[in-house]
């Protein structure tokens, strides 16, 4: 009698299966799991039955149902699985889009190349232990001028094209600074001289001048240098622009060349030139060849400018310097035109600006990549 | 200044060559602007004998010459009017490079006629710009020659650029001195023979100046001459006055003009038959007299100015510009000649007030030798007898005693300023060579420097010199020794903000620009500016007056000159600053910036969008938090600027403290300036941010909950003036400890919403600090903010 009941339970396990291979959807799937193995399924049903059995025979019997459950279970999860892939992929089918179209737009901005300049000094200058400090566009004549060692009636004065604004009620007319060397005094009378060892300090910032043509703009940007101290001397100031110009041009043997000069500032001043080739087009590559272009003013700074902020130059002494940014950037990036960098022309912010992340320093790199 | 090479070597002996001194002169600080060496450059042009002309068959204006130079005959296509058989000419074969048109000729037909080279002009040449006709050469010049003999090209001319202090290089001597100091050769005697002359002089000098303005006419030296013969000046004399850009007119003024720029020193020669009287007084102008100048302008003077009058008034405007009443001509035979020295500053005072430039004010405001006047009064008197014939005076002169202090030089200060070391012995040789006087060699040595050198008076000074002819190529390369320790930024907080807000706001598409500092008087005012001290005396241009009281007006410049090439969309900002007044605490810095077009663009997958408050609103907020800003303690209010449009703005502030302006602009501006779509523009106000004084550097906890946040949704029916904010705020202040956020996620107006009225829809967050929250407590939460919103704001909750 347990012979017949196995050989039906057998037959039964193969009826399913043959159930399950022949299914067509999950729907019947699951109509054969739950007349299989449901509360009320086939296979159940044996295992209810069982207390009508002797000990032994249920083991035997409870066994071989176990091992069908198991076998008609697996088989159904299997199915299940293999109907529920053919539908996604089924539905993924219809999902396809059409990846050749072109995305919606969302543009990135760009940083304007002279602020881009002006990253790149801040790094090289940071690198040598300097610091940025600014002052007022707007200025007196005194900062501007008499200062600086460039009294009212110096020849000197009329090469800046200042230009003036109405006077005040006490008849004082204010300049728009010609440079940024003003910023030299205002920091330098901030020092306090009981603690004082050293400045170094570079002061990016807007400029001023009443000429306007294709080499002269308005208003444009000057980046000022300053180191005070007691041990610093003319070398200092060689070795610094140096490594500054060969930095700056990524070039180690870009040719650096001083030439005496004359700023009412600084005594004794130097020219700085770099060396470059100029085509007989026009066109000019920097770094090789037998020409100089001036690109940077520099000298040890007046012991009266000194003075006059009550600093002993037979104490301290330092350097300067001062370049004009817009020249530095054209020269960098072969921008051919000065005009451009203040008519805001998107078509020009966006060929030679800058893209935002790329941000100059040291390990990353001080030239513009990918942009 | 220009000078010639065969004028330098009158100074300087050398066995030096042009290449050599022109590399020489910039290291001295003596900037070479070009060499013109036409020697070199029209070598190759030749003398040729027009033999022959006959029209050219197919042009009207043109003629077929047969030119010859001795050897061959070349035919010729000419189109000058002067072309003549028989003239000599100026001739370029094929294959010579013509510079005045930059062209190598070629072998070309010119409307069917061969032309086998060019008879040239003086522009072809570069000689001038004269386009008028062929260059004719003297009837007897030999054929077939290189034209450089012919025409005395032989001398090149340089150029330098003079810096202010330099005025001992406005003459040619100086430059040689420099040269010679620098090991380019010897510096030659000047040729002067001092004769005292054979009469008195018939004018003589009066100083009429106060003892305190005595200093303004320390030297003045005169001489006078008769029976001159003012005929035109020798050919060597034009040439060289040509040659530096003076134009010869006769030759007591050629003269005058060529000693300037021989030894620096400006003269004047007046003819002495039109002095009225027997006296020069030197003098200073009352307010409102009048001069006329020899230029030709007559010039109404200011009290005291410097000037030279004779008994009918004044004609000499001092160290400026002669009158012309008094002025020689070709008539003159009897002269006086003034050689003065007049104070630096007066001088440019008066020549700037009156706006007139001379090269003699060029050369007086730079500081002139003072032991140049008695030294010119017998190198001029040997030049005009030379020239003019005729005989002079005795000199008669007045002259305060010049008191020379000499600088007390360390020789180790050279190495301290500049670290050069250069041994004692050469540095006195180079001052010695520039003329200085060293009288005490020992530790400290005095040094006078010479009389032509103004500028020198301190030690920075005499270091200068001698580092200068030393050569800075001799200055040791050092570097700046490491100052830190361990690295510092340079930036301090308010760049790092300009550079983060810079960088976020480009990420957002917004394209950095930097525009003008000043504007208009018409947009100044409307955006509020035109304060009188911010005006420009003298702009550039009527659109470049005042300086801006916003960087919106030159944002909206720069998005209208984009629109005018067609970009109808575009994202601006600018980092900088403005000006509420001409003191350093006017001047604000921001960071502004306007959006104009669309947003999205239409494509394929959405419909055009235009960019609208909301859009700038986020702009500012991600810009304002990545720059220091906590959102939660911004304000919002309506009192926006007048630019603005009032419905569509709105201020940002902390406390008192400004922070932002956003909103569209007033459509009256853009209207103004041509826009059709609005604008959305802000300004950053980032200089008033509250920035703490210590930065900590670590972060605080990350604190997460356990318990998973829950939200719960309201309606409210609320007036219509009641602002989003407000709501929010009100929500958020029931349980601060449980409401982690309140989010606004409809606003409706219409169908069931009574006129005058609003529902905002919200989604209140509430996160569980401890423990799971009871039905109960949520509860209480509901019906707090119901209530709350009753009392506070009149609101109800909107029925389903």
């Amino acid at each position: 009698m347990i012979s017949e009941l196995k050989a039906k339970l057998l037959n039964l396990s193969d009826v399913i299966s043959d159930l399950i291979s022949e299914a067509k959807n999950i729907n019947e799937i699951e109509e054969i799991r739950v007349n299989s193995l449901g509360k009320k399924g086939s296979i159940t049903s044996y295992l209810k039955n069982l207390k009508e059995y002797d000990e032994v025979s249920k083991r035997e019997i409870g066994s071989l149902v176990n091992a069908i459950k198991n076998k008609i279970n697996k088989l159904i999860i299997d199915k299940k699985s293999y109907f529920k892939t053919e539908i996604l992929n089924k539905k993924l089918l219809t999902e396809k889009i059409d990846v050749t179209l072109t995305p919606h737009e969302n543009e990135t901005g760009t940083l304007h190349p002279l602020s881009r300049t002006i990253d790149e000094l801040c790094a090289i200058f940071a690198d040598m232990g300097f610091s940025i400090v600014d002052g007022p566009d707007i200025e007196t004549d005194y900062y501007n001028f008499t200062a600086l060692n460039i009294p009212y009636e110096h020849p000197a004065r009329q090469e800046h094209d200042t230009f003036y604004l109405q006077p005040d009620e006490y008849g004082k007319r204010k300049v728009l600074r010609t440079h940024t060397s003003p910023v030299q005094i205002r920091t330098m009378e901030k020092i306090n001289l009981e603690n004082f060892e050293e400045i170094r300090y570079i002061i990016p910032g807007r400029t001023y001048r009443s000429d306007h043509d294709a080499t002269h703009s308005p208003m444009f940007h000057q980046c000022e240098g300053l180191v005070l101290g007691k041990n610093i001397n003319m070398g200092h100031l060689k070795g610094c622009l140096i490594d500054f110009c060969r930095t700056y041009f990524s070039k180690e043997d870009l040719p650096v060349r001083f030439r005496p000069s004359y700023f009412p500032f600084t005594e004794p001043s130097a020219e700085v030139d770099i060396g470059c080739k100029k085509d007989k087009d026009g066109s000019l590559s920097i770094g090789s060849g037998e020409d100089w272009l001036e690109i940077l003013g520099s000298g040890m700074v007046h012991p009266r400018v000194l003075e006059g902020v009550g600093i002993d130059p037979s104490i301290y002494q330092g350097f300067a310097f001062g370049m004009g940014l817009e020249r530095l950037t054209m020269l960098k990036y072969g921008i051919p035109d000065l005009r451009p960098f203040y008519d805001s022309d998107l078509r020009w912010l966006k060929h030679y600006g800058f893209i935002p992340v790329d941000n100059p320093s040291l390990h990353f790199g001080l030239n513009g990549v990918f942009s | 200044m220009k000078f010639t090479w065969y004028w330098l070597l009158d100074h300087l002996q050398t066995d030096k060559n042009l290449n050599d001194i022109v590399e020489t002169l910039p290291k001295l600080g003596l900037e070479v602007s070009s060499v013109i060496n036409l020697a070199e450059k029209l070598k190759e042009f030749i003398s040729v004998k027009v033999l022959e002309i006959k029209k050219h068959p197919n042009a009207d204006k043109l003629n077929i010459c047969k030119v010859f130079d001795g050897k061959n005959t070349f035919s010729v296509v000419c189109g000058a009017n002067n072309v003549k058989t028989g003239m000599i000419g100026v001739f370029a074969k094929v294959e010579t490079y013509v510079p005045g048109i930059n062209l190598i000729l070629k072998k070309t037909k010119i409307r069917g006629e061969t032309s086998e080279g060019m008879l040239c002009s003086e522009k072809e040449l570069t000689l001038s710009d004269n386009h008028e006709g062929i260059i004719e050469l003297p009837k007897n010049s030999k054929i077939g020659l290189s034209i450089i003999d012919i025409m005395d090209l032989t001398d090149p001319i340089i150029e330098i650029e003079i810096t202010p202090n330099r005025g001992d290089c406005l003459g040619v001597r100086g430059i040689a001195r420099d040269l010679a100091a620098a090991g380019m050769g010897v510096l030659k005697d000047l040729e002067v023979i001092e004769i005292e002359g054979d009469f008195e002089s018939i004018i003589d000098w009066k100083i009429d100046l106060n003892e305190d303005k005595k200093n303004l006419c320390p030297k003045i030296f005169g001489r006078s001459f008769k029976n001159l013969l003012n005929v035109d000046s020798p050919s060597w004399l034009k040439k060289r006055l040509l040659a530096v850009d003076q134009r010869p007119i006769s030759s007591l003024v050629d003269i005058t003009n060529y000693i300037m720029i021989d030894i620096g020193r400006p003269l004047h020669a007046y003819d002495a038959e039109k002095i009225v009287g027997n006296t020069l007084t030197i003098k200073e102008s009352k307010q409102g007299e009048k001069f006329f100048a020899l230029n030709g302008n007559e010039y109404e003077l200011d009290q005291g100015m410097l000037v030279i009058s004779d008994d009918y008034g004044i004609d000499d405007l001092a160290g400026i510009m002669g009158g012309e009443r008094t002025g020689v001509t070709e008539n003159t035979t009897k002269m006086f000649l003034e050689a003065a020295i007049f104070d630096p500053i007066s001088i440019a005072n008066t020549g700037r007030k009156l706006n007139i430039n001379s090269d003699a004010r060029y050369r007086f405001e730079r500081g002139l030798d003072y032991d140049s006047p008695d030294l010119v009064m017998h190198y001029a008197a040997s030049m005009v007898s030379k020239i003019c014939g005729g005989t002079y005076s005795r000199i008669v002169k007045f002259e305060l005693m010049k008191e020379t202090r000499p600088i007390i030089f360390n020789p180790n200060n050279t190495y301290k300023l500049t670290g050069v070391e250069i041994e004692n012995k050469q540095a006195r040789s180079i001052l010695e060579k520039l003329g200085f006087l060293i009288t005490n060699k020992k530790d400290f040595w005095s040094i006078i420097p010479p009389a032509w050198r103004s500028d020198i008076d301190g030690v920075s000074d005499i270091v200068e010199e001698i580092i200068r002819v030393n050569g800075y190529d001799c200055i040791p390369s050092i570097k700046l020794p490491r100052k830190n320790y361990i690295a510092k930024p340079a930036m301090n907080i308010k760049h790092r903000q300009i550079s983060i807000a810079s960088k976020i706001l480009a990420n957002r598409g917004y394209n950095e620009v930097i525009t003008f500092s000043f504007l208009n008087e018409v947009m100044s005012k409307q955006f509020n500016g035109c304060i009188k001290e911010l005006v420009l005396v003298n702009p550039i241009s009527s659109e470049l007056t005042h300086m801006r009281p916003s960087v919106i007006p030159t944002l909206l410049i720069a998005a209208q000159r984009n629109l005018n090439n067609g970009i109808d969309t575009l994202s601006f900002f600018e980092a900088g600053p403005i000006f509420k007044g001409d003191k350093p605490d006017d001047q604000i810095n921001t960071i502004s910036g306007l959006r104009l077009g669309s947003k999205v663009k239409r494509d394929w997958k959405n419909s055009s969008e235009n960019f609208d408050f909301y859009d700038v609103k986020l702009d500012v907020l991600k810009t304002l938090e990545a720059i220091g800003v906590n959102i939660n303690s911004l304000q919002t209010y309506e009192n926006t600027p007048s630019y603005f449009h009032p419905g569509r703005s709105a201020v940002l502030k902390i406390g008192q403290k400004l922070i932002a302006n956003i909103g569209e602009i007033h459509p009256s501006i853009t209207d103004f300036y041509g826009f059709e779509k609005s604008i959305v523009a802000f300004e950053i106000f980032y200089e008033n941010i509250p920035i703490p004084k210590k930065f900590k550097i670590s972060k605080p906890m990350l604190k997460t909950s356990p318990l998973q946040s829950l939200t719960r949704e309201f309606a409210f029916v609320l007036d219509e003036i009641t602002n989003a904010e407000k709501l929010v705020q009100i929500a958020k202040s029931i349980n601060k400890d449980l409401i982690k956020d309140v989010l606004i996620f409809d606003v409706y107006r219409g169908e069931n919403i009574p006129d005058g009225k609003k529902s905002i829809a919200i989604k209140v967050i509430i996160q569980p600090n401890l423990e799971t929250l009871t039905d109960d407590d949520l509860e209480k939460i509901s019906s707090d903010l119901i209530n709350v919103i009753e009392t506070k704001l009149s609101g109800y909750l909107r029925s389903k």
